[in-house]
């Protein structure tokens, strides 16, 4: 069984919880076991924090990887924004002596010393690549036949690209062919690579344009023929979930498109049941998505 | 060397690139206070002809046996200071410079303190090794008369018209099955708009005329020895499986030829047969069969076609020739930048964007829609084209393969792809989306003038990426408008991407073949890249065009002219000097252990059995006394001349001193 410290970041403890359950328990049936991370704080959120002072965001990164170097596990995480933080602190730190010499002399502060010792990865990055997408298709009980899914694949998943290892930052597989696993169909739509709209601040700073960016996404994945969002990360989660209602209040717009996390959809065709993977806590319905799915 | 030494050190202030720094006159005090030296002086140029009278002089008048010249470094003036040497009446190689510039008051201007101490620690060492020097003699041997030219393109063309027309016999290998390069896939050319091939085939047909010009294509070199004068070059005639002496260039093989596959010289746009010549005014007009893709159905062999000829055979295997030259000219121009991975552009995944060289074939009346512009998906006429400008050039994202240089022709052809579009197809706008236009060369800028005026539309800003609507197949094209300050969106019909050129994968080998090496950006380094840029590092090879850095055709042709003018100079004088530096085997002490044939660079070593025994001997025509075998040498039986053991130590020990 491998072991990682599971780093939950702040939404989907807060607004999703489902998403944090069906991580744990969808990744029992691979042996891979997410343990309670104490200690860890805030990642801190890339956009907000970065755009203001590259240091004080790597320091604050870099302590929560130090907690976990002290236990000597590597991190897993389950949130786009929460993997730039982290993942980048870690690999630029790795790779940068100097960044590392002067975050390491903030660390020194609380007495924390980057080591570099230990790995920080994504679920869906130990899934495709650790798991493999035939094991994962071996854990399925109901196969999600028919099931037309809209990627999102969010953007600090993938880019920078010379920050990250998953190859294609335009066209990527790799979601696609874990979704694929499932029985279901990933459909192509329109910019599929487009971001979410509330990433960089934007929906805290000016929510009508984040919105607006929410409703072409929503729009075209609904041309496409979609039955349901499928993401990995909560904040994309949050815009295109709870964006839904926002943008029937502004715009009208009305989609009613369900959202999950891969994870609880991996759930779904692991045979969990939609309480425990806390699809009830979602703003948008999941019924007609469960009514095609059993 | 009994002989009483007499050092004449001769200090310059080089204006004030010296003496603005350091006190020149306390230095020549400093000189004189040093073993053997008989006379010291300071001088404003000691490159200036009074300079260089003032060291003939001194050595006359103060009897003196050896010089040392504190100045710059000896890659700028150490022939002139040798030959003041001489002149003096003393063995040149009793000369030593001493670099209190370049190493010294250049770097250490800040210091001057410190940068004399340095001038003295320097000019200590070099009046040191000048008291150990040895007189040497420079060799001299002859040269061959002919030159090897590699790759046919303009560049390769050009080079072997010039050195054939100066009465030296000339081999010119190409890869291809037929000389032309780059140049004959292009329709016009820029800013002229003259037609590619109508300036380019009456060359390559001289090519094929002209009686100093031995013309070997679909030839590859396989193995140069030798040095400059006496190359030894063995070329691989790859097999056509048709006898060039035969073949009449009829076609009728390939006329009956069943096998279809895309054709390398239209980009794979337009079909090929197995049987087959890349284009129409291939020169030689022999046709090859590729046995790749070759299914030996015998047709081509029948009655019906090469029939009585008997052109083929299936059997004819490669063929190994040895040249000798005496120079060679390299010229195997570039390739095109695997615009595939950059992906946000979607090359190879959407059908209507192309690139650079592709629209060349499309617009070509030879080309695989004759000259009809049509957008791949559809084959209908874009009435609205996007470009792509510095696609892969001025780019620093190394993780695509981009290149931080600007590729030079892109503008330009982009431009003129502009034109064509305009006078071809009534009503297409153009929509060129640049960084900056870089219209440089002569009545360039006017015709980027002129693109304006007739139409062509300019945004400033690189483009983020392009979509493809899937039903339409139409393309947006989103950037920034760096002018406005505003992103746009443009919906057009087809995109075309001018990518950049980059060092050709095909000169990789001849680099080891030829111990060339390549500037930082992978093009092939230049001797120097202002006042020698035909030249190596390695004597008797020279560059022409493209293979050396991006360039456009008038360039390349100046460069390929250039190169065949500094080719033809060893060959004229029928002899050339080697420096006497090399490395000498005392075949007394050497145990035969080979240490030295590994480590040497140049393959300048050998061993060889003497009086029954296995000694190694040294080339002295391609060693460059680079001291590598001597330093490995574990009994010390290798002396590089002029950087002996003596020598160097004498220099440690006087540098020590200091200390």
């Amino acid at each position: 069984m491998k072991e990682y410290n599971f780093f939950l970041g702040c939404i989907a403890p807060n607004r999703y919880p489902g998403i944090e359950a069906s991580a744990v328990k969808t990744s029992r049936k691979f042996d891979i076991e997410l343990r309670d991370f104490k200690g860890a704080s805030c990642c801190p959120a890339p956009g907000a924090f970065g755009s203001m002072d590259v240091n004080a965001w790597l320091a604050l990164g870099a302590r929560n990887i130090c907690l976990s170097e002290k236990e000597g596990k590597d991190i897993a995480l389950i949130c786009n924004g929460c993997y730039k933080s982290l993942f980048e602190a870690n690999h630029r730190l790795k790779a940068d002596p100097a960044m590392r010499e002067k975050v390491n002399s903030i660390l020194a502060n609380i007495d924390y010393e980057f080591q570099g010792s230990v790995e920080v990865r994504h679920l869906i990055d130990i899934l495709y690549n650790d798991v493999g997408p035939e094991k994962v298709k071996e854990s399925v009980e109901v196969p999600l036949t028919g099931l037309n899914v809209a990627i999102h694949y969010g953007c600090h998943l993938l880019k920078p690209k010379f920050d990250r290892t998953f190859g294609s930052s335009e066209r990527p597989r790799f979601f696609d062919e874990l979704v694929e696993a499932l029985g279901a169909t990933s459909i192509d739509y329109k910019e599929k690579m487009m971001c979410c709209g509330a990433g960089g601040g934007v929906r805290s700073y000016k929510m009508d344009l984040a919105l607006d960016i929410a409703n072409e996404k929503l729009y075209n994945m609904t041309q496409a023929g979609a039955d349901v969002i499928v993401d990995v990360c909560p904040f994309c989660h949050l815009q295109l979930d709870r964006g839904q209602v926002e943008i029937k209040e502004k715009f009208g717009d009305v989609y009613n498109l369900p959202v999950l996390h891969y994870n609880q959809l991996l759930g779904m065709a692991q045979g969990m049941n939609p309480e425990e993977l806390g699809l009830d806590a979602h703003e948008i319905s999941v019924e007609p998505l469960l009514a095609k799915i059993l | 060397m009994d002989e009483e030494k007499r050092i004449g050190v001769f200090i310059c202030h080089c204006g004030t690139n010296i003496a603005g720094v350091i006190d020149v006159k306390e230095l020549a005090e400093y000189a004189k206070t040093l073993p053997n030296v008989a006379h010291a002086q300071d001088y404003t140029y000691m490159c200036s002809t009074p300079g260089q009278a003032m060291i003939r002089d001194s050595i006359k008048e103060h009897n003196l046996n050896g010089t040392v010249v504190a100045a710059c470094s000896p890659r700028l003036h150490e022939p002139t200071f040798r030959k003041a040497t001489e002149e003096g009446g003393v063995n040149s190689f009793l000369f030593s410079m001493a670099n209190i510039r370049e190493q010294d008051t250049w770097v250490h201007m800040e210091e001057p303190e410190k940068a004399m101490e340095k001038a003295k620690d320097v000019v200590r060492m070099e009046v040191a090794r000048a008291s150990m020097l040895e007189p040497l003699t420079p060799k001299t041997v002859p040269v061959e008369k002919a030159a090897l030219v590699i790759g046919a393109g303009i560049a390769g063309i050009q080079a072997s018209l010039e050195l054939a027309d100066a009465g030296i016999k000339t081999y010119l290998v190409e890869k291809e099955p037929s000389i032309g390069g780059n140049m004959s896939r292009l329709d016009k050319t820029f800013p002229t708009l003259d037609c590619s091939q109508c300036i380019l085939t009456p060359k390559m047909v001289d090519v094929e005329r002209n009686p100093n010009i031995e013309l070997m294509t679909y030839s590859e070199v396989e193995d140069v020895s030798g040095y400059i004068g006496n190359f030894d070059v063995t070329i691989r005639q790859k097999s056509r499986y048709v006898y060039e002496d035969k073949c009449n260039g009829c076609g009728k093989c390939q006329e009956v030829c069943p096998v279809s596959r895309p054709n390398e010289f239209d980009l794979g746009l337009m079909p090929r047969k197995a049987a087959y010549v890349p284009f129409p005014q291939a020169v030689p007009l022999k046709f090859t069969i590729d046995m790749d893709s070759c299914i030996k159905c015998d047709l081509c062999k029948g009655e019906e076609a090469c029939g009585d000829l008997e052109a083929i055979d299936f059997d004819k295997p490669d063929e190994l020739t040895t040249v000798k030259v005496g120079s060679i000219i390299v010229a195997t121009g570039f390739d095109m930048y695997d615009v595939e991975r950059k992906e946000e552009w979607g090359y190879k995944v959407f059908d209507n964007v192309v690139t650079g060289i592709e629209m060349e074939r499309l617009i070509s009346a030879s080309g695989p829609t004759g000259g009809n512009i049509i957008r791949p998906s559809d084959g209908q006429k874009p009435k609205s084209v996007g470009f792509v400008l510095c696609a892969g050039s001025r780019d620093q994202d190394e993780e695509d393969g981009a290149k931080p240089y600007c590729s030079r022709v892109c503008c330009m052809y982009s431009l003129k792809h502009a034109h064509q579009l305009i006078e071809k197809i009534p009503g297409c706008v153009p929509y060129l989306f640049y960084m900056d236009i870089r219209s440089f060369g002569k009545a360039y800028e006017e015709f980027y003038y002129r693109i304006q005026n007739e139409g062509g539309k300019f945004i400033r800003g690189r483009v983020a990426r392009i979509t493809e609507d899937p039903i339409t197949k139409n393309l947006t094209v989103t950037a920034e408008d760096t002018l406005l300050g505003t992103p746009v969106e443009m919906e057009v019909d087809l995109v075309v991407l001018a990518n950049a050129v980059v060092p050709a994968e095909s000169t990789q080998k001849l680099k080891t073949l030829l111990t060339l090496s390549n500037s930082p950006d992978g093009w092939l380094l230049e001797a120097h890249p202002k006042l020698n840029p035909m030249s190596t590092t390695t004597d008797g090879v020279f560059l022409a065009g493209m293979c050396q850095g991006p360039r456009d055709i008038p360039d390349v042709v100046a460069h390929a002219a250039a190169a065949a003018a500094a080719a033809s100079i060893p060959i004229h004088k029928g002899s050339v000097t080697l420096e006497p530096i090399y490395a000498i085997v005392d075949q007394e002490h050497c145990g035969g252990c080979a240490t030295c044939i590994g480590v040497c660079p140049y393959g300048a070593t050998e061993l060889n059995e003497v009086d029954s025994k296995l000694v190694a001997s040294v080339n002295e025509a391609k060693c460059k006394g680079c001291g590598t075998c001597g330093s490995a040498c574990p009994s010390g039986a290798i002396k590089m001349q002029h950087f002996t053991n003596e020598q160097i130590m004498s220099e440690i020990e006087a540098f020590a001193q200091g200390w």
